[in-house]
């Protein structure tokens, strides 16, 4: 178990673009936190901000590129085609040759995101809400610990949901276009939750309710639900994945 | 020790095999021979638990590959391409293999050396020319030195140097007592390294036994391959 971990660990960051996740995601949030210094402070002595427990927290969001593209290529590097004189050939027949029990080579796949996304977005946690705290120290109170673990936990949620997609379509390109543009771009699941509120359940918005307390969230869901119904989104997907991988041929 | 026992697969609603029968034996050379398209590789990746058969077995030293512990300390398995992430270097892929089965790290240089790649060890897979490729990916198959070897067209874009390298290397292995199964579509060259040769075509085994008795009264291989497989010679016009 540990020497399989171990090797998914490596398998992971020896990726290129699994270290274009790792700085991006670690460092997009504390630099947006800086480069909105000026307008945070006027924001704050003109009192538009209502509630300033969020500041920091609020600007992690940026950071989740870091998770998404992490868990979409843990699966995906194992589908590309290993060179174009064998378009056929990709890393999964190493991997499953090494470790033929599926269950097993998923269960350290797993373990090693996990690993990886949650000391990332510690590291990034720490670095926004500092920086929060030495920018506006005196506005904003000290992040409550509860809510800290909240949105760490939200970024490793978020990195396995696109890992269970990735599962599922075995291509990293179309995960990972949806999961950047739904979360950069146009959110469409906040669009739809302007349609019905059903949709405050998606699970990019209602585990966003974990840690952000005053957003215009349609429907108000409390801090633990809102957790429990992210991770029921994310095991669901997890199973339909693993049932697929263990089924397949490869 | 290699047993392949009634396996029939289907794809795309075609049946690609048909009760697949055959063993290869510890101390030989196994040649599985076969035209394009009659079924080496899609029985190669059921041996190797990549796919699913229909139906039937396919054992390892009397396993399914699917329950080998640390499968690579038993076999060892070349397919198309080396398996590396083109992104990889070749050490990296090789320690991260060899880590998954509880191997160190030295044995990534080990098996570069034996494969002639150690100045290529810190270069990119996706770098590697068709011959090079085919070298990682026989060191990846050697790192837990196994005691079975199954390789699918391993000679397959080498260089006459290498083609010549990878014949004495599969003689040594099997000379030392390893099973060696290997999948060529080119008689001449089985012939030569064989002592065992499998036939299939259209999914079907139509030949084996040693090499002398497949090739029984045709004057070569390949002439007993023709007259087995009823392969018609394209007539020039
Ligand atoms: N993914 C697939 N879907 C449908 N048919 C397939 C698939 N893969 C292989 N086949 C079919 O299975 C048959 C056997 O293919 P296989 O690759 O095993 O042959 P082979 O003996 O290895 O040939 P070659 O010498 O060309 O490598 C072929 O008729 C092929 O068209
Ligand atoms: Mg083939």
């Amino acid at each position: 178990m540990v020497s399989r971990v171990r090797a998914e660990l490596r398998k992971l960051l020896g990726l290129p673009t699994a270290w274009v996740g790792l700085v991006l995601g670690t460092l997009t949030a504390p630099a947006i936190v800086l480069l909105n210094a000026p307008y945070t402070r006027r924001a704050i002595a003109a009192g538009t901000l209502t509630d300033t427990s969020d500041l920091g927290l609020r600007d992690l969001g940026v950071g989740l590129i870091g998770p998404m593209v992490l868990g979409v290529i843990a699966v995906s590097s194992e589908y590309t085609s290993t060179s174009q004189h064998a378009p056929g050939a990709r890393q999964l027949t190493a991997t499953l040759t090494a470790v033929p029990d599926r269950l097993r080579l998923l269960v350290a796949k797993t373990a090693a995101l996990v690993l990886v996304v949650a000391a990332q977005a510690a590291v990034a946690a720490t670095a926004t809400l500092g920086l929060t705290q030495v920018l506006h120290g005196d506005h904003v109170p000290a992040p409550a610990p509860a809510r800290v673990a909240g949105a760490i936990l939200y970024w490793t949620l978020t990195a396995l949901l696109a890992y269970a997609i990735t599962l599922i379509t075995r291509n990293g390109i179309v995960p990972l276009t949806l999961l950047v543009i739904n979360s950069t771009v146009v959110s469409v699941s906040y669009l739809l939750t302007k349609i019905t509120d059903l949709a405050s359940y998606l699970p990019d918005i209602v585990g966003a309710q974990m840690f952000i307390r005053d957003a215009d969230f349609p429907v108000e869901i409390a801090p633990l639900t809102a957790g429990l119904v992210m991770t029921a989104w994310v095991a669901v997907l997890l199973a339909i994945g693993a049932v697929l991988f263990q089924r397949r041929d490869a | 020790m290699i047993t392949v026992d009634r396996v029939s697969k289907t794809r795309s609603r075609t049946r690609i095999l048909h009760d697949v029968t055959f063993e290869a034996r510890p101390g030989r050379v196994t040649g599985f021979l076969g035209p394009n398209g009659a079924g080496k590789t899609s029985t190669l990746r059921i041996l190797l638990g990549l796919d699913r058969p229909e139906s039937g077995a396919a054992l390892i030293c009397g396993r399914p590959y699917r329950k080998l512990d640390r499968p690579l300390t038993t076999i060892g398995a070349l397919l198309d391409g080396s398996g590396a992430h083109r992104a990889r270097t070749a050490r990296a892929h090789l320690r991260w293999v060899a880590a998954s089965n509880g191997l160190p790290d030295s044995r990534a240089d080990e098996v570069l050396e034996i494969v002639g790649l150690t100045g290529d060890a810190r270069k990119r897979a996706g770098r590697f020319s068709l011959g090079m490729s085919r070298r990682l990916g026989l060191a990846t198959a050697l790192l837990g030195d196994p005691e079975v070897l199954v390789l699918d067209e391993p000679v397959n874009g080498l260089d006459p140097v290498g083609i010549r390298w990878m014949r004495e290397f599969l003689r040594n292995s099997a000379a030392q007592g390893r099973t060696v199964l290997l999948s060529s579509h080119l008689m001449s060259e089985l012939a030569e390294i064989a002592d065992d040769v499998i036939v299939i075509d259209k999914g079907r085994i139509v030949a084996r036994g040693s090499l002398a008795e497949v090739t029984g009264d045709h004057r070569t291989l390949e002439d007993a391959f023709f007259a087995l497989t009823a392969t018609e010679a394209v007539r020039p016009w």
